[in-house]
């Protein structure tokens, strides 16, 4: 019975997008067709906004003049926009984009605007109260980007400390995916048997859902029972002499665990990494390496001149993509050290950006807090790209 | 000359034998953990901490398993996930389809603002707007509900799956839109009776990756649902793990049920996920 | 069936002018072939009467109907595309019935016209195979099957036998021609290939830089080339062309360059176009240069030259000949057996001649 009730929740929420979605498509095809008939304006101007007022009026409770004037205004402002730039032409590339663009509007360009004002004003737990019943917030105008580099985002770590280990963080992962990746794409792009089995078996820590494989190497580094002290245990054992170089079992969670982060991530992306790079190395002709061979290089030489130069291509794209979402990942951070409890010492940015808004109910400084963060990305994004284009031009 | 060609094969064969020993030694590696899950989702209750490292374990059974599917809500937090993915997927694949051609097929005034929109809108660090959508969702009193979380998901994937479509539909020629366009159909109708049906396979990646994403979604999922009732999966995986002493066993075999469909499906569609990756990633 | 017109057609791709001021008149029932080098616009231009690119400017009329802003579907066109276009997500039947069923026509007719569609083309066998599984001649007939079904005013061809190999093209050719012959409907048929445009049209029409050279049945525009371009584009292989300068002696206009000097009787070029001093080219086709021959009427003075290359075709020979500095081909019957380097003789028909004037490139003689 339950079951049923949330398939009819789900289905019913389906319609009304499809409806929104007909709705829209609807209300731009109109202006699209007649923006140059002479009823256009009356017909419009009378019709939509009543429309608007009708459901929005509905939807945020309350059926105000002052409402329909602003729907009435917007409305005009459309109307002309289609009459005297748009003219009735792309009707159909414009209308197919339509539903795609309004749903990113209003889920990602408009989250982004709220961060924006969010982070001018102070939203906390003592004022959340007061925002959900009147909408509104006090100004602060630039406190909240102070408190950012003055103050710190959990209970000890500071700004600057943060982005250092998110660099440290960063650079280390991305170093040991691609060289993991390509050692182990090397070693895959030979005539050798079974192939297709190690390579099955090789991006299976990449296809296993995050979640189970995160928390379940958390477990495996647990300080007794995981895996990884036993076997250092069985190992000095094996070997005597390691003990007195300090090899045993650690604390991982607790002692080291921007390391153990680390561990995971590596095991968790090298996978990804190996397979970018093995399809770039399939798709190098072999008379490349054929003709080199007549020229006599060694091994070290063919890989030096024919295979990085050549995989390059493939590759960059990857590895930019990988250090985007390694400095974005939240994910292995906060599920091994995010129970409550759980330590700061492994916090890179985004994630203390998360705990302080979730953790800590600091809502806006989190927010003033993010912008910096997605200024800092959109910076080295432009200026990577800016040298990636001229790498482009120079080939 | 015939001795130097058999000491070259010599060589090559100590080479495939020394790629064949570290394969295995980094295949075992990385498959040892999922193993161990397996493992430990056999131990008998007594038996769940121990120094073992045996992958089936002395006194298997299913315990834990049965266990986790009487006395949790295992299988209720799974249907939540799936009902979430499912209309996530469906409602992000649909937008994505229209908006993927008209990027292919048409030139118009503000296309490549809207493309640098999709680009960009990659670099926004996820963790960023989780917070303006968790407090949209609440002052849409969608707090605890699949559809607070259906919104919330619903666009994630739709720059990527548009990237992918469009890459798709750029490689379908022209003309058969064309041959439609004189037999008959409007520009829409070439669409749908040509293009979409001819896309089936990009479609079905975009939905599995739409789909995976929603699926393995967790630090959305942690802030807008609260009730035990409402949890996706992961949370409560997460739930079980949390409390480590008591749960490990059924968090293993939690662990188990969710990773091996997904673990199918996913080495079933791998080559044509990594090649919508490098496809849209090398076109930009 | 029906007529159809071009009027003063322009089309640019933004500052690109791609058509400047075409205008075709093709009458009912004709086989109308466009044939010039890929750029010249051919393409375009069948494209803008299937209504696939918008006229820039002038006006298209099917059957006296201004079909400017028509689309496509309602043009009463169909069209075989350069790739057949066929959809691989249907078989051969559907595709070949899709604009019926778009037209909701009754299911028996739609069956009688696609299985009299087959017949004519062969295709009975094929009907429930997707294009996947057909060979590409096979995938041409279908795409064919696909227009004649529709019975439409007009059939469009766009380059269909360009993917085709060699042989095959050939055997294509032939149906296609007898396809003509049974349907007698207005074909326009586009193509780069001079072979496929003299053996097909009714009328050819010779297009370059997006203007129409001449318009006429192949024999005319083989026989009377009006201009350069068209001597040098139809004809295979290419026409030979002497560049020099008129004079006239004892009355006599008379060609000369460095290596050739020839009069040119009365017959060929008018005395009113033998201008003094005119620079001209001389054209003349390598069936017309005859040599080691006994001479006769209506031919040219002997000249010495010196054979450079022979190539061998079966029946007939390729001769690369050189007149001092003049460079020749003539084609001759087989079995020429001289080695190379060795003097011959050779003479014009001046039957054959064509005379161009050298700064516009048109023709001057008769």
């Amino acid at each position: 019975m339950e079951t049923l009730k949330s398939i009819v929740e789900v289905t019913w929420f389906i319609i009304l997008v499809a409806v929104g979605v007909a709705a829209l498509v609807g209300y731009l095809y109109s202006h699209f067709k007649f923006y140059a008939r002479t009823w256009f304006f009356p017909a419009v101007l009378a019709v939509f906004p009543a429309l608007a007022l009708a459901v929005f009026g509905g939807l945020l409770g309350g059926y105000t003049f002052q409402l329909w004037l602003y729907f009435l205004l917007a409305e005009a402002a459309i109307a002309a926009f289609f009459r005297l730039v748009v003219k009735g032409r792309h009707t159909v590339p414009y209308l197919m984009l339509a539903p795609a663009f309004v749903g990113l509007a209003l889920l990602l360009v408009y989250p982004f605007v709220f961060e924006v004002y969010l982070s001018f004003h102070d939203l906390k737990l003592t004022t959340i109260m007061m925002w959900k019943n009147t909408g509104t917030l006090p100004f602060v105008g630039i406190t909240q980007y102070i408190k950012v580099f003055t103050t710190s985002p959990l209970s000890e770590v500071t700004f600057w400390a943060l982005l250092l280990r998110t660099l440290v963080w960063t650079f280390t992962n991305v170093f040991f995916h691609v060289v993991g990746g390509f050692i182990l794409a090397l070693m895959l792009n030979n005539h050798i048997k079974f192939k297709g089995a190690y390579r099955t078996l090789l991006v299976i820590p990449w296809a296993m859902p995050q979640v189970v494989a995160v928390l379940a190497m958390r477990g495996e580094f647990h300080a007794q029972y995981g895996f990884v002290n036993i076997f250092l245990v069985k190992l000095v054992h094996l070997l005597p002499f390691l003990a007195s170089l300090g090899v045993g079992p650690v604390q991982w969670v607790s002692d080291y665990p921007l390391i153990t982060c680390t561990l995971i991530n590596i095991w968790l992306v090298i996978p990804f990494m190996m397979v970018v790079i093995l399809g770039g190395l399939q798709s190098i002709s072999s008379s490349y390496y054929d003709a080199a061979d007549i020229d006599g290089a060694s091994y070290f030489q063919k890989l030096r001149y024919i295979t990085l130069p050549l995989v390059r291509p493939v590759m960059m794209p990857a590895v930019t993509l990988g250090t985007v979402w390694t400095f974005n990942n939240i994910n292995v951070i906060y599920l091994v050290t995010g129970q409550s409890g759980g330590t700061e010492q492994a916090d890179i940015l985004v994630s203390a950006l998360y705990k302080a808004a979730f953790t800590y109910n600091r809502y806006s400084y989190s927010a003033a807090f993010a912008i910096i963060v997605f200024a800092m990305l959109f910076f080295f994004s432009v200026f990577y790209l800016k040298s990636f284009d001229a790498a482009k031009d120079e080939r | 000359m015939k001795k130097e060609m058999s000491a070259a094969a010599k060589k090559k064969r100590l080479q495939h034998l020394l790629i064949h020993a570290g394969l295995i030694l980094v295949s075992a590696a990385f498959v040892y953990p999922l193993l161990r899950i397996f493992s430990v989702s056999l131990r008998p209750g007594d038996k769940l901490f121990s120094m073992d490292l045996s992958i089936i374990p002395a006194g298997a059974t299913l315990i834990s398993y049965s266990k986790l599917l009487k006395d949790t809500m295992f299988l209720h937090w799974l249907w939540n996930s799936l009902l979430i993915t499912l209309a996530t997927s469906f409602i992000g694949v649909s937008l994505a389809s229209t908006a993927a051609y008209s990027f292919s097929r048409f030139r118009f005034p503000g296309k490549k603002a809207g493309m640098i929109l999709l680009l960009s809108s990659q670099m926004i660090p996820a963790g960023m707007l989780i917070l303006p959508l968790f407090l949209m969702i609440m002052k849409l009193k969608l707090m605890n509900t699949y559809l607070g979380m259906i919104i919330a998901y619903s666009v994630s994937s739709l720059p990527f799956s548009i990237w992918i479509l469009k890459g798709y539909y750029d490689t379908i020629p022209r003309s058969l839109e064309e041959a439609a366009l004189v037999d008959g159909t409007s520009q829409v109708g070439a669409f749908w009776r040509i293009i979409l049906p001819l896309s089936t396979p990009a479609l079905s990646i975009a939905f599995l990756f739409n789909f995976t994403t929603a699926w393995n979604e967790y630090l959305v999922a942690r802030v807008v649902l609260f009730s035990a009732k409402q949890y996706t999966w992961t949370l409560g995986l997460f739930e079980l793990q949390g409390q480590f002493i008591t749960q490990w066993g059924m968090f293993a075999a939690g662990s188990m049920l969710v990773t091996i469909p997904v673990l199918c499906v996913f080495l079933y569609s791998s080559k044509w996920l990594i090649s919508g990756l490098t496809l849209g990633s090398v076109k930009g | 069936m029906a007529t159809v017109q071009f009027k003063h057609i322009v089309k640019k791709f933004g500052d690109n002018l791609v058509l400047n001021g075409v205008d075709v008149d093709i009458k009912d029932h004709e086989f109308v072939v466009i044939v010039g080098p890929s750029g010249c616009g051919k393409t375009t231009l069948l494209r803008m009467l299937a209504g696939l690119e918008e006229v820039t400017d002038g006006e298209i009329f099917i059957d006296n109907l201004l079909v400017n802003e028509l689309h496509p579907s309602k043009r009463e066109i169909a069209m075989v595309f350069q790739d057949y276009a066929l959809y691989p997500h249907m078989t051969v039947e559907e595709n070949m019935n899709f604009a019926l069923r778009l037209r909701k026509m009754p299911k028996a007719e739609i069956g009688a016209r696609v299985t009299e569609a087959a017949n004519i083309l062969q295709l009975n066998k094929f009907l429930k195979r997707m294009p996947k599984q057909l060979s590409g001649g096979q995938r041409q007939r279908v795409a064919i099957g696909r227009a004649i079904v529709r019975k439409p005013k007009v059939f469009l061809f766009d380059e269909p036998l360009s993917n085709l190999d060699a042989k095959l093209r050939e055997e294509m050719r032939v149906e296609i021609a007898k396809l003509y012959q049974r349907l007698n409907a207005t074909i326009i048929y586009v193509t780069h290939d001079q072979v496929e445009a003299m053996t097909l049209a009714g009328r050819i029409v010779i297009m370059n830089h997006g203007i129409v050279q001449q318009v006429g049945s192949p024999i005319e525009v083989y026989r009377k080339p009006c201009n350069l371009f068209v001597a040098g584009f139809i004809g295979s292989p290419t026409m030979n062309f002497l560049t020099g300068r008129l004079s006239s002696a004892d009355g006599v206009s008379v060609f000369s360059n460095e290596s050739v000097t020839l009069p040119i009787p009365a017959f060929v070029l008018p005395q009113k176009e033998a201008l003094e001093g005119r620079e001209v080219v001389l054209g003349v086709r390598p069936d017309d240069v005859l040599v080691e021959h006994p001479g006769g009427e209506k031919l040219s003075c002997k000249m010495d030259g010196v054979l450079e290359v022979c190539e061998l075709l079966g029946h007939r020979e390729n001769l690369y000949l050189k007149v001092s500095g003049q460079r020749l081909l003539a084609t001759v019957e087989a079995f020429f057996n001289r080695s190379p380097g060795s003097a011959v003789s050779l003479c014009f028909n001046y039957q054959n001649m064509h005379v161009f004037d050298k700064a516009t490139g048109q023709r001057i003689s008769e």
